[in-house]
């Protein structure tokens, strides 16, 4: 898409931009001419067109299984399996939506999505304003080291370094005993399992999410900044009326791609710890889904519950990139 | 990753004009239900299809077991016999093979492998999965029907695989062809494998794998600290009651001690309850029924509660899936847990190197009230299968249940020695009495390739550095027989509706938040009357026509 993008533009540098936003754009050369100027460019981008052709494209033709009652061993082949599998129209959503359990999921998908828009999606922002202050470079590249290699950690560790310092023969429960206190054992406690799950991804992934905000801040002229100096603005009215208009673009395509991510909050977190809090306060969409789909061999169910996710998740990017125009951003793509 | 998988899933939306998908109301209108019907086999079947047992067994037994439970040896035999002289592997065609391991994986250029190949006549080339996540990797395999010539597959994993009951025919050869009946007697080692084993290896009336025999029938056992319990002169239990007094004592939570890991399966036997078949249970008025439904399964749920609120049970076990109950057992922070008896040997085996004295004990068996008999689940005669890819050619099936005949060999044989503990002077050494003591280079290559590749005659067999092993688990196991569930479905293979067998997660959920104290006890029964609403009743009668079809 990016790529087409920058071949189009490419060509029509010689017209004058204003006139190109109004009308049609007048065609300056043929087709041939335009493959021989850009083959190399296509040539490049070939391999990534492919590998999205192979492992994207290709594989989204498995998802008819979510209208079929799929097994992998009808027919002759794999791929007849597909064909001739029991065609059963909507019976996998039906399944789906017929079940409080899973609607109960869905709801505790979006309110751990929502509680983390709010408490989780900012720490990234703050953190690389943070660090973009730190005028050592040693140092800081020393920091975003630090801070963003937790994300290379698998759940399992993050969830047992938490129980080390927070559970009950944690550091923190163990120091306590010592001291003649009772903690209060935040692994196994539900009412405050989404404070848990949302340190421990603000542990693991906020450093990492900084980075994309760290380019953007160095993207934003420091001449900017010397010319508000000079006119007198404090570190604040800086921060107001310069980083935080130059990240405005960058904010809102994050947040826009978060939206469109909302029913996605991750497996394995919750998957470790469901026992531990409990079904009602842990189970979130892809944990019903691998419990009540895969573990029971409905792979159709697992196939429909991903339509479902992706459908909610196209209209909520349509939904709010549509918002973010009429507010004047740029959202995911611009609009011409 | 998300952003990918929508992208994905967007083309499969526009290509489908799901867009019709707008009202549950229409969803409705025009679908059926998935999921399977459920299915059983006929145990009749099986009879015809079975080898012919000939006894294959060479050494006498030091300890003799009770059966099901396997004989015993201290010693180890002088004179070995060498059982197959000939090369098994004629055509010198490598054998490609799968089979699961716990553990790190061996190097690829392994001396073990390949001296075990040449005595069979060509390599066999493994490939090693993660045991812990074989059943995924498994159900990827055998959908894209992409078999090795060998497939290792674990019982419990059946149950996990899409559709086994079709996919068994559709990518094995059919054996009944080539060891039916007296057929076996082309290869005696399989033919002296147990013939309850066999029975369990056919699938819709055909012979469709070569079993692994098990060793002990027993899914768990209750494993204390028995050196560190001594010195602090607590008792190992005996009723209930003292279950609960000895996690109190062993529970020191200000030095980091609690007493128990996860001990719900040992109590659920301790009280009484049936577990072979998933719980349910044929009563004396012939009447199918489910644990849930006993006032035996209520004592132990309202036992579990106590000892979670006293809070008996190490708290990392408590709050994540993560939690190595092994790990702590090792390191003195938990003193009994329960698991099955397949870890008792490398656990005592890793401790006795590190720290001398470590004593792994398995407690005899007991009720809970004096005088009343607790019940042992039996979780069959089979712990695993191996199957033949189908379409390889008459030949190459026969070269290939060579290759298993010879993997059979029994204790006792130079064939047995040597996959079991690889090459003397390159693997292990001989001890004074002739028992091989295992190297490094063995630990490292060894990943049970050929024990997991077929089954055996099963023995349990002591070595120079656990000295009473044999004579421990005998001692557990033969005790314990009496107590052995008789489960009126075995030898039949029940695929339940996956109606009723989705079911289970949502009750065990319940059932945890009880044990858990985040919904009260009293909560029980009403968790009972649900799922027998939601499933359990309908899989009543699914299990009792299952017996009725069965004549049983």
């Amino acid at each position: 898409m990016s790529t087409s993008h920058t071949v189009q533009e490419a060509g029509t540098t010689k017209v004058p931009a204003p006139a190109a936003r109004s009308a049609r754009r007048p065609r300056t050369m043929s087709f041939g001419a335009r493959l021989r100027r850009d083959w190399p460019l296509i040539l490049m981008c070939l391999p990534a067109m492919l590998l999205l052709a192979v492992f994207h494209y290709l594989p989204a033709l498995g998802n008819i299984i979510a209208f079929q009652d799929y097994n992998p061993f009808a027919g002759d082949s794999p791929v007849q399996a597909f064909l001739s599998s029991e065609w059963i129209g909507f019976g996998n959503f039906q399944y789906l939506f017929e079940t409080t359990a899973f609607w109960d999921s869905v709801r505790n998908t979006l309110a751990i999505t929502a509680f983390q828009l709010v408490f989780y999606f900012p720490i990234p922002i703050a953190l690389a304003m943070l660090l973009n202050g730190i005028l050592s470079p040693r140092l800081r590249s020393f920091v975003q080291s630090v801070v963003y290699l937790p994300h290379f950690f698998s759940w399992v560790l993050v969830v047992s370094l938490f129980q080390m310092m927070l559970g009950g023969s944690g550091l923190i429960a163990q120091t306590a005993r010592e001291a003649g206190f009772t903690a209060p054992d935040f692994m196994t406690n539900p009412d405050t399992f989404y404070f848990l799950i949302t340190s421990q991804a603000i542990w693991k992934d906020a450093g990492w999410g900084m980075i994309v905000f760290l380019a953007a801040l160095a993207a934003i002229d420091p001449s900017l900044y010397e010319a508000a100096a000079a006119d007198g603005a404090g570190r604040w009215r800086r921060l107001w009326h310069i980083t935080l208009p130059g990240l405005r673009p960058v904010i809102v395509l994050l947040l826009i791609l978060r939206l469109g991510d909302a029913l996605n909050v991750g497996f394995e977190q919750f998957y470790l710890q469901r026992e531990a809090v409990g079904r009602d306060a842990a189970e979130v969409l892809d944990t019903y889904v691998y419990y009540q789909g895969i573990s029971v061999q409905q792979w159709g169910v697992g196939a429909a519950a991903g339509l479902f996710k992706a459908l909610i998740g196209l209209l909520l990017i349509l939904g709010a990139n549509k918002v973010a125009h009429k507010l004047g951003e740029q959202g995911i793509y611009s609009k011409k | 990753m998300g952003a990918s998988t929508s992208r994905r899933n967007f083309l499969g939306l526009v290509g489908l004009g799901a867009a019709s998908l707008a009202g549950t109301g229409l969803v409705t209108g025009c679908s059926k239900k998935p999921g399977s019907t459920g299915s059983a086999t006929n145990a009749e079947q099986a009879a015809g299809v079975v080898p012919t047992f000939k006894d294959s067994n060479l050494v006498t037994p030091d300890i003799k077991g009770v059966s099901p439970m396997a004989d015993g040896y201290v010693k180890y035999p002088t004179n070995l016999i060498d059982a197959i002289t000939d090369k098994p592997i004629t055509s010198g065609k490598p054998v490609t093979a799968t089979t699961p391991w716990w553990g790190p994986a061996p190097p690829t250029a392994n001396k073990f492998v390949e001296a075990v190949g040449a005595d069979l006549g060509a390599p066999i080339n493994f490939s090693i999965q993660d045991g812990n996540t074989y059943g995924d990797k498994l159900n990827t395999m055998l959908g894209a029907r992409d078999v090795p010539d060998l497939t290792c597959i674990p019982g419990w994993e059946i149950n996990k695989l899409a559709r086994f009951s079709d996919g068994v025919h559709v990518l094995f050869e059919d054996l009944t062809p080539y060891l039916a009946g007296d057929k076996a007697s082309a290869y005696p080692l399989l033919a002296g494998l147990d013939t309850a084993a066999w029975r369990d290896s056919v699938w819709g009336g055909k012979l469709m794998g070569v079993p692994f025999p098990t060793d002990s029938p027993y899914p768990t056992a209750f494993f204390v600290r028995q050196d560190v319990i001594d010195q602090r002169g607590v008792a190992a239990p005996t009723t209930l009651d003292e279950v609960y007094a000895f996690g109190k004592k062993m529970t020191n939570a200000d030095k980091g001690e609690w007493a128990y890991g996860d001990i719900f399966q040992e109590v659920l036997q301790i009280c009484g309850n049936p577990g072979s078949q998933n719980g349910w249970f044929k009563g004396a008025d012939g009447k199918v029924s489910h644990r849930y439904e006993t006032p035996e399964y209520k004592r132990a749920v309202e036992f579990m509660v106590r000892v979670y609120q006293d809070k008996l049970i190490h708290p990392e076990l408590a709050s994540s899936k993560g939690g190595d109950v092994k790990t702590l057992f090792k390191g003195g922070k938990i003193f009994a847990f329960a698991d099955g008896l397949g870890g008792w040997k490398e656990v005592q085996r890793e401790m006795t190197k590190s720290s001398p004295g470590f004593n792994m004990q398995a407690v005899k068996v007991f009720g809970a009230d004096a005088g009343k008999p607790p019940t042992r689940w039996s979780s069959g005669a089979t712990i695993m299968w191996t199957f033949i890819k189908k379409g390889l050619g008459k030949d190459r099936v026969e070269e290939l249940l060579r290759v298993l005949n010879y993997t059979a060999a029994p204790f006792g044989t130079k064939e047995y020695e040597l996959q079991n503990y690889g090459v003397e002077g390159t693997h292990f050494t001989r001890d004074a009495s002739g028992a091989p003591a295992t190297n490094d280079l063995f630990s490292k290559e060894f990943a049970n390739q050929f024990i997991f590749l077929g089954g055996r005659p099963p023995v349990v067999v002591s070595s120079p550095d656990l000295p009473n092993f044999a004579k421990d688990m005998l001692a557990w196991g033969n005790d314990a027989t009496q107590y052995l569930e008789k489960n009126p479905w075995e030898g039949i293979k029940v695929e339940v509706p996956t109606e009723q067998a989705a079911i289970q997660q949502p009750t065990d959920d319940k059932i945890t938040d009880i044990l858990r104290g985040r919904r009260p006890i009293s909560d029980f029964d009403k968790v009972v009357a649900e799922w027998k609403s939601s499933g359990g009743d309908k899989a009543r009668d699914f299990y009792a026509k299952v017996l009725a079809d069965n004549g049983r």
